[in-house]
């Protein structure tokens, strides 16, 4: 060991060589070209993804309401935490419920924005500050109000809303990259296209009832679930992927 | 014998001045001071680019002689920022300092070998300290309070004119020995004493010049003649100090202010003197290793009143950006009374968060980056929409809350990523939307009629479940809730207010 440490002092290239021929050897830890994904939470999943949510990408989840997106979402927080990484969730609709067990929440930032625009602002400043993931939830399940027939809408010409900016997908995409953090988006329908690395698309099943109808036992447990990476940069599109997922204790 | 340093800046406004824009430090630049009643503004001080203007003259003079002369007023908010960055300079080098005018603070200069070195280490650590606040200081170091200043007066003519990027520099220094201080003091003319005119005079005609003329007559005569300050000019002649140093608490909050030309009536000149408030705030923090846990905003108004804001900050932070975000934000939500005439920003210290990068894996965030994202992230969305999701100890439906987020330190080692099943949640509605609801003669659920999507035939229900709480406080919660599947596909948890009758759509499972 004296000997390369000499030649390390003399000769700054002297580690490349020592690297080479195999003198000295990189702890698997250290290794900065090492993937470090973040698991999904559903190991069938991450082996279709390769290993989990690749840090430094954009990936999304297609899912129709009540199909288990935001499950999904929810499991992604619950491994990243487990295993140490500090998250945010970006929650424009306001509806993440504490309750349940699973998520670290001392280790989940919670930021609720007030609309679309900020949401994808706040993602960028936590991606900014290295939060291991960050999750975007844009499965806002409430819909505007119907208007009533009959109601003549007076459009005014007001001050344009806040618009997120040309492109906003390929900005995060970036600052993602940029500063290592893995960004997980919920929507309900394909938003950030070809700047998502993955594209992960649930299936409703049907749901799962105990009990037969009316009885004063009966009760909801859960829904089946069709999940497929449909999209992955380095891998090729996933087959079906059933998901149980069940309703967790209230 | 005690080791007395003393801080002096000269030419304060000047220096406050040049500190509040530094850009003028090479412009021949003249602090004037208006006279009483509308008279005639006199200079306080101007920089070597202002070649002849001189102390005294009038503004009319000056500009005679110096055609291309700047003047600025004298500011008070200035000079007061300014001389709080004198005190905190003093205490960056020791923990004993006492204030005793502006722009001159004393300090225990013993005990500092171990960290400066001898004195004049702990004189060039000082002088060091006012530059990195923007001032330009006189630093003198001898046994007493009066010899320091004295050692200090004596540094002055040593004091030269350089720019830095955060004010003036270019300090001096003059160190006492105690072996050299009779030598000192004896060749030290009587003007440099802070003397009574009629005392000065009173001297001049005893044929009395120097410190050491004074020095050589015995004590008792001259104390006869000149009364009790002939026996303390005596005593500091031999060197006897006896002045003893007050030490003074570090101040709780950092300021910095500024008095404004005009009536400024809305935001955005407001931002720009907040901007370099903010600037010269986080320089001064920076140079002490502290963070702002709070900021404090004062307005004096043009109706001569003061308003004041606190403004807690969700976590610690220096970075000018969401500070001024987390201000404007405060500004537009309420409005001053009436125009602004002077701000004043102060900033409640804390410690500076320290990160340790990790040994193993990537570097992840450090504390001072979450701090910041935090602030930045508060300006954006509001404080109150941002923190640690909890439950709060009351009971509502999926009632949650936000706490200050601190996350505990990172595993060492890491821990594995749960395996269990991912389990159905549920997206809260907030607040709970109102629907109508169709029930059979049994009290099952046929249709909802809610907003927008949230509604249709119910194909699949269960329940209810009866929950009763919160019945010791005045708003009791009574109600049955449903587990609802319509057509279309949603799972719905609908609620029936007991009391009312009325339902609520509470949350939509996803």
């Amino acid at each position: 060991m004296t000997l390369p440490a000499r030649r390390l002092v003399k000769d700054p290239r002297a580690l490349d060589d020592l690297l080479r021929t195999g003198q000295v050897r990189r702890a698997p830890a250290l290794d900065p070209h090492r993937p470090r994904p973040i698991s999904t939470g559903v190991p069938t999943l991450d082996a279709a993804l390769g290993g989990g949510l690749m840090r430094g990408q954009l990936h999304e989840i297609v899912a129709p309401p009540g199909s288990g997106g935001t499950a999904l979402l929810r499991a992604a927080l619950s491994a990243a935490t487990t295993v140490g990484e500090l998250c945010a969730l970006v929650d424009p609709d306001d509806a993440f419920d504490p309750r349940p067990k699973g998520i670290d929440l001392t280790r989940l930032l919670w930021v609720r924005p007030h609309d679309p625009v900020q949401a994808l602002r706040a993602a960028e400043i936590a991606l900014e500050a290295r939060f291991g993931l960050v999750a975007i939830d844009l499965g806002g399940s409430a819909p505007k109000p119907r208007l009533q027939r009959g109601v003549v809408q007076v459009v005014r010409f007001e001050k344009k809303a806040p618009s997120p900016g040309a492109s906003p997908w390929a900005r995060l995409a970036r600052r993602a990259e940029k500063h290592d953090g893995a960004l997980l988006v919920l929507t309900r329908s394909a938003q950030a296209g070809t700047f998502a690395a993955t594209t992960i698309e649930l299936e409703r099943g049907p749901s799962l009832w105990d009990g037969p109808p009316g009885s004063p036992g009966r009760l909801l447990r859960g829904v089946r679930t069709d999940c497929a990476v449909t999209r992955h940069k380095r891998m090729p599109p996933s087959g079906p992927l059933p998901i149980h997922v069940p309703l967790e204790a209230q | 014998m005690p080791r007395i340093a003393c801080l002096w800046v000269p030419d304060l406004p000047l220096c406050a001045a040049v500190r509040a824009e530094p850009q003028l430090a090479t412009a021949p630049l003249a602090v004037v001071q208006a006279g009483d009643l509308g008279g005639r503004a006199h200079v306080l001080a101007a920089t070597p680019a202002a070649f002849g203007v001189e102390r005294g003259q009038t503004l009319a003079e000056a500009r005679a002689i110096c055609p291309a002369l700047v003047h600025r007023q004298a500011s008070a908010e200035r000079e007061r920022a300014a001389a709080q960055g004198a005190v905190e300079a003093a205490a960056a080098v020791s923990p004993r300092f006492e204030e005793a005018s502006r722009g001159l603070v004393y300090l225990d200069a013993d005990g500092l070998g171990r960290l400066f070195g001898d004195d004049r280490g702990v004189a060039r650590a000082l002088v060091t300290a006012a530059e990195r606040v923007g001032l330009r200081a006189a630093v003198g170091i001898a046994a007493g309070k009066s010899l320091a200043r004295l050692a200090a007066r004596a540094a002055a003519p040593d004091l030269s004119f350089e720019v830095t990027r955060h004010g003036l520099g270019g300090g001096a220094f003059r160190v006492v020995a105690p072996e050299e201080q009779a030598t000192f003091l004896a060749g030290l003319p009587l003007l440099a004493l802070d003397l009574s005119d009629e005392l000065q005079q009173t001297l001049r005609r005893f044929g009395l010049n120097t410190v050491g003329d004074v020095s050589r007559l015995p004590p008792g005569p001259l104390a006869a003649r000149l009364g009790p300050e002939g026996a303390v000019l005596w005593r500091l002649a031999r060197g006897e100090d006896t002045a003893a140093l007050a030490p003074r608490p570090s101040p709780a909050r950092f300021e910095e202010g500024e008095e404004l030309e005009w009536d400024v009536q809305s935001i955005e000149p407001l931002l720009f003197v907040w901007k370099a408030l903010l600037d010269r705030l986080a320089q001064r923090l920076r140079a002490r290793g502290l963070m702002a846990r709070e900021l404090l905003l004062q307005l004096r108004l043009a109706n001569a009143s003061w308003d004041e804001r606190t403004l807690h900050l969700a976590a610690p932070t220096r970075e000018v950006a969401p500070l001024l975000q987390l201000l404007r934000l405060n500004v537009e939500g309420s409005p001053p009374a009436a125009g602004v005439t002077a701000v004043r920003l102060g900033v409640t210290p804390v410690p500076e968060v320290l990160d340790q990068l990790p040994l193993f894996g990537a570097r992840t965030a450090s504390p001072t980056q979450l701090a910041a994202a935090v602030a930045r992230l508060s300006a954006l969305v509001g404080p109150d929409r941002v923190g640690q999701p909890v439950c709060p100890d009351r009971w509502a439906p999926f009632a949650a809350e936000v706490t200050r987020f601190a996350p505990p330190p990172a595993p060492v080692v890491p821990r594995p990523p749960p395996d269990g099943e991912v389990a159905l949640a549920a997206r809260a509605l907030r607040p709970p939307r109102t629907a109508e609801v169709r029930c059979d003669a049994a009290g099952t659920p046929l249709l909802v009629i809610g907003e927008g999507a949230l509604g249709g035939r119910v194909v699949a229900s269960a329940g209810p479940w009866r929950t009763v709480a919160e019945w010791w406080t005045d708003a009791p919660v009574a109600l049955d809730s449903y587990d609802l599947e319509v057509a279309g596909g949603l799972l719905l948890r609908a609620s029936r207010e007991l009391s009312s009758g009325a339902w609520w759509i509470e949350a939509v499972y996803d």
